[in-house]
């Protein structure tokens, strides 16, 4: 990186941009995107109205640069959709290297990618920024965590793949006592049942003090699939007020570890 | 009227195919011109006028064909002229890959067709079988013909080598999803670049080491608001710019096997892309600039 | 009824729900004391396809679990959308599902799937019924003059010829070979489709029999689907039809645990949209004479098996019935063709009484013999109609 960056509030450079595409398509379900530069790392976060949020976290390790001025917050709002087009200029074939340069408040992100087989072309792209909308703080203080499972993403995925998809709610039944983990869906006139016990190899660790029964918008539970199509393992944290949250974690090689969350509200029953 | 061709070689019935299918997908409809030594392909725009087509592709028979007749009309109109619906023509070549022949003829059924007879090896039987696809053509009347011939258009102001269309279609491609123009810069010092502009962001992929055809510069760009890079040269430099989607579509022609393809610039006003293979096949596409 | 189906042939009965899903849009599911029946008809009643399942089938099967009563049949009819969700991608299935067990209870008004899977995963999947009837189809499976044995390769390699926008074949069977053609509608404008056609010799094919050259039209939404299962099970399928306008049938079985009939009505290829000059144009314009009055309705080119489900309960003048029955009535199959034929339909009906079998979905258990036996060029005269259990009682 040159000198002439050092005054920047933020500079990262990476051999690959790949994993970073896919993990931002990940979350990609929302036009826009809040872009925060932390010291630990890049995390991105994405909204759906207030029911869903996503976030991909890339830790500073992962970058063969990375530079953040801890003089100022590094934190603005920008398109996701552009930002991830951008990153795949050169095509999925292509591992191309990454260079982000964000100059100062109001600046649009540069970046610029080269392939690494090819050395006559390059790209150089500015994305425009705004200012970051607030994000929504979704986690209770109060609140405790009632259940905890660990999964292989990849089993989990082929769960969801499984339910049906015009369904509007999932019904998720934890429990101390067989069956341990309920997935249940209504059709127009059919029911289907998922049952987990916690002695499956699938699951790596389960723990539930109490029954409970929580219903989550079953399009809001598939948004995570694209994500546990690239990651290796799930934590699911249930909370007492039902709040769902999904750790995922994406093994990209030598030890260095990106990772994707989701926070999902659940349905209230109407009284 | 009459037609009759052969083809027995594998690679080249691979090569029409891939042809065929580059022109379905730039147009729907197109017409085919036969004369002695060539097939011609020509789509254009509806009353375009003095406008050159926007495609026009030379295929001399003689590399293709074992067998070629034709007889036009009379001694004054030697050459046929057929308008036929591309795709279909495309859609009935798909087999074409793995066929042992094809004979191609001009016939009359319900309707003025174009007969396809592929012969192909069935995987299993080990028997070879007869395919039969009969294409409806229009037969294109005479008083129409002078709207498909070779276009001329003014000398461009530079040419250059472009790199390998694959790479330039997977970039393209992402760009459309951003943006619906697309301008395309060349310089006698053998850069190309290709960029979009939207309020959300400014794309640039930018090639170096280009070998340069030619050049008719230097180019004059009192009249506009050219952006340049400090270190560079702008009366050798010239732009157009152009739809995406359709400088995409001729892109997809990197499914033929080519030697090079030519960009050619007039600048702010046309696009000429030529592409050349290995035998003599000319496929050239005319994309009119897009001025504000 | 409960039955339990081992792992390997999940995939099976998963390929089958897909099949049938191409056909109609509900599924009737019928359990006698020795085998299981699925069935489908589509909504316009041209095509109809029915699967049998033995018990060697199923590593379980218990027909009178939840009744006492032996001579009663189980059957109920469920959305095809609920079976296909819960077979949802039959491959996967095959690596993920260890047992699937069954259990068609009537009184509960459920069809209950539950899927035994790796990793102690259990699916539940509880179908509600629609209704409890059954559909039962009559068709000419034995008599017919020409049948045709084939791997579904050699279909999908020809059909890979025609273009995915043509949506009906026409065959032209001679016994030296098989014409096929994209048929196309006379209202369809020409100058805009591609006209295909693949000539195949009889040599190709693993068996070919045709004792009276025949034309015959229909179409290819449900072939498609037929052989793709075929292709998935690697089985070869067996062609068998007589005369233009009659159904015809292919047949896909394993020889022990399964045998499935797709049965599709075909229409007339209309002699002047067909550019083929054939010595059958005479005798097909005779047919297209007699069979003017015999479509349903104003006169139309879509295949259509004679249906009338009001009429057809009290008389039956067609080859082809569908009978919905309701819970109460006699399962066995209908009288055909017996009093009240319709006027127009005589003709036809003199014509074809004689190949009129009313065959016995159930009855598969002379399956080899009888395909030996029928390679004969014409109809056997001693065929006769009435009720009949057991459709080869006359192929002596």
């Amino acid at each position: 990186m040159d000198d002439g960056t050092s005054q920047y509030y933020f500079t990262a450079s990476m051999d690959s941009g790949k994993t970073l595409h896919s993990l931002l398509k990940a979350i990609q379900f929302q036009e826009s995107a809040v872009f925060c530069a932390m010291s630990e790392g890049l995390k991105l976060t994405v909204e759906e109205g207030k029911c869903v949020q996503a976030s991909a976290y890339v830790p500073a390790d992962n970058f063969t640069e990375y530079h953040v001025r801890d003089d100022v917050d590094v934190i603005f709002k920008i398109s996701i959709a552009v930002l991830t087009e951008c990153l795949n200029i050169f095509g999925a074939s292509e591992e191309s290297s990454l260079k982000m340069y964000y100059r100062s408040e109001g600046s649009p992100l540069l970046l610029v990618l080269q392939p690494q087989s090819v050395h006559t072309v390059m790209t150089d792209c500015e994305i425009a920024t705004q200012t970051a909308d607030c994000l929504l703080e979704l986690r209770d203080e109060d609140a405790t965590e009632v259940a905890k499972l660990v999964l292989k993403a990849s089993a989990f995925l082929g769960l969801l793949a499984d339910l049906e998809r015009s369904c509007d709610v999932m019904e998720l039944h934890l429990s101390p006592d067989h069956p341990n983990v309920s997935i249940v869906t209504y059709g127009m006139q059919d029911r289907s049942c998922i049952e987990v016990p916690k002695s499956s190899d699938m699951m790596q660790s389960f723990s539930c003090e109490q029954p409970v029964t929580l219903k989550y918008q079953l399009p809001h539970i598939r948004l995570i699939m694209k994500a546990l199509a690239i990651s290796s393992k799930v934590v699911l944290r249930c909370s007492s007020n039902g709040l769902l949250l999904l750790q995922l974690k994406l093994e990209k090689d030598e030890q260095r570890q990106m990772f994707s969350e989701f926070h999902i509200v659940p349905l209230l029953d109407d009284y | 009227m009459k037609f009759r061709g052969i083809m027995i070689d594998a690679g080249p019935m691979r090569e029409f195919t891939n042809i065929v299918t580059t022109i379905s997908k730039l147009s729907k409809e197109c017409v085919l011109r036969l004369s002695d030594d060539k097939l011609y392909f020509i789509v254009s725009e509806d009353n375009s006028g003095p406008a050159p087509p926007v495609l026009w592709c030379e295929i001399p028979q003689v590399v293709f064909f074992s067998e070629y007749q034709m007889i036009g009309i009379d001694e004054e109109h030697k050459d046929i002229y057929l308008s036929v619906i591309s795709a279909n023509l495309a859609k009935s070549l798909v087999t074409l890959k793995s066929a042992k022949s094809l004979k191609i003829k001009l016939t009359k059924k319900q309707c003025p067709c174009l007969t396809l007879e592929i012969e192909m090896q069935s995987v299993i039987s080990q028997q070879s079988r007869q395919v039969t696809h009969d294409i409806p053509v229009v037969v294109v009347p005479r008083k129409m013909w002078s709207d498909f011939h070779e276009p001329k258009v003014q000398t461009p102001d530079i040419s250059i080598e472009l790199p390998t269309l694959k790479q330039l279609r997977t970039t393209i491609d992402r760009m459309r999803t951003m943006a619906q123009e697309v301008v395309i810069r060349a310089s006698a010092e053998g850069k190309l670049t290709l960029q979009i502009k939207t309020d959300m962001a400014k794309v640039s992929t930018r090639f170096k080491d280009l070998r340069v055809e030619a050049f008719e510069g230097p180019i004059d760009h009192s009249d506009s608001e050219t952006e340049s890079v400090a270190i560079e040269d702008i009366s050798k430099l010239c732009h157009c710019r152009v739809d995406a989607k359709k400088f995409s579509m001729f892109l997809s022609a990197d499914n033929i096997s080519h030697n090079r393809t030519i960009c050619s610039i007039v600048h702010k006003k046309l696009v000429i892309l030529c592409l050349y293979t290995q035998e003599n096949v000319k496929l050239q596409c005319f994309i009119t600039g897009i001025v504000y | 009824m409960k039955c339990h189906v081992p792992g390997p042939n999940v995939k099976v009965l998963g390929r089958t729900v897909h099949v049938l899903a191409r056909f109609g849009d509900e599924l009737y599911l019928e359990s006698l004391p020795d085998c299981v029946l699925l069935k489908t008809l589509n909504a316009s009643e041209s095509a109809y396809a029915m699967i049998k399942f033995n018990n060697s089938f199923f590593s379980y099967f218990k027909y009178n679990f939840y009744s006492t009563e032996d001579n009663e049949s189980l059957k109920c009819k469920i959305s095809m959308k609920s079976a296909l969700n819960a077979f949802k991608s039959p491959t996967h299935m095959d690596k993920q599902v260890e047992n699937l067990e069954i259990k068609l209870d009537p009184d509960a008004c459920k069809l209950i799937f539950q899927f035994k899977c790796k990793h102690g995963i259990v699916k539940t999947h509880y179908v509600s019924i629609l209704d409890c009837k059954a559909t039962q189809a009559v068709y000419t499976k034995d008599q017919v003059p020409n049948r045709i044995i084939t791997s579904q390769r050699l279909l999908s390699e020809t059909l890979g010829n025609f273009q995915s926008s043509d949506d009906q074949v026409t065959i032209e069977a001679t016994n030296q070979s098989l014409i096929l053609r994209n048929y196309v509608d006379a209202n369809i404008e020409l100058t805009k489709i591609i006209r295909t056609q693949i000539n195949l010799k009889a040599s190709e094919f693993d068996s070919y029999t045709v004792g009276v050259d025949t034309t015959i039209t229909f179409t290819l939404k449900e072939f498609r689907a037929l052989l793709a299962f075929a292709e998935a099970l690697s089985l070869p399928i067996q062609l068998q039809f007589e005369t233009t306008g009659q159904p015809v049938v292919f047949i896909v079985h394993n020889g022990t645990t399964f045998e499935a009939h797709f049965v599709m009505a075909t229409s007339k290829p209309d002699a002047l949209t067909q550019t083929q000059a054939s010595s059958q144009n005479n005798s097909r314009t005779d047919y297209k004479r007699k069979e003017v009055n015999n479509s349903v309705g104003p006169m139309k080119k879509k295949p259509h098996l004679d249906i009338d489900i009001s009429k057809c309960l009290d008389e039956d003048s067609h080859l082809f019935n569908y009978i919905d029955i309701p819970e109460e009535t006699d399962l066995r199959p209908e009288k055909n063709g017996t009093t009240e034929a319709n006027a127009a339909e005589e003709d036809n009906l003199q014509e074809y009484m004689d190949c009129d079998i009313p065959g016995s979905p159930t009855s598969r258990t002379k399956i080899k013999s009888v395909f030996k036996r029928c390679f004969e060029s014409t109809f056997d005269p001693r065929s006769i109609q009435g009720v009949k259990l057991v459709e080869n009682s006359d192929s002596d």
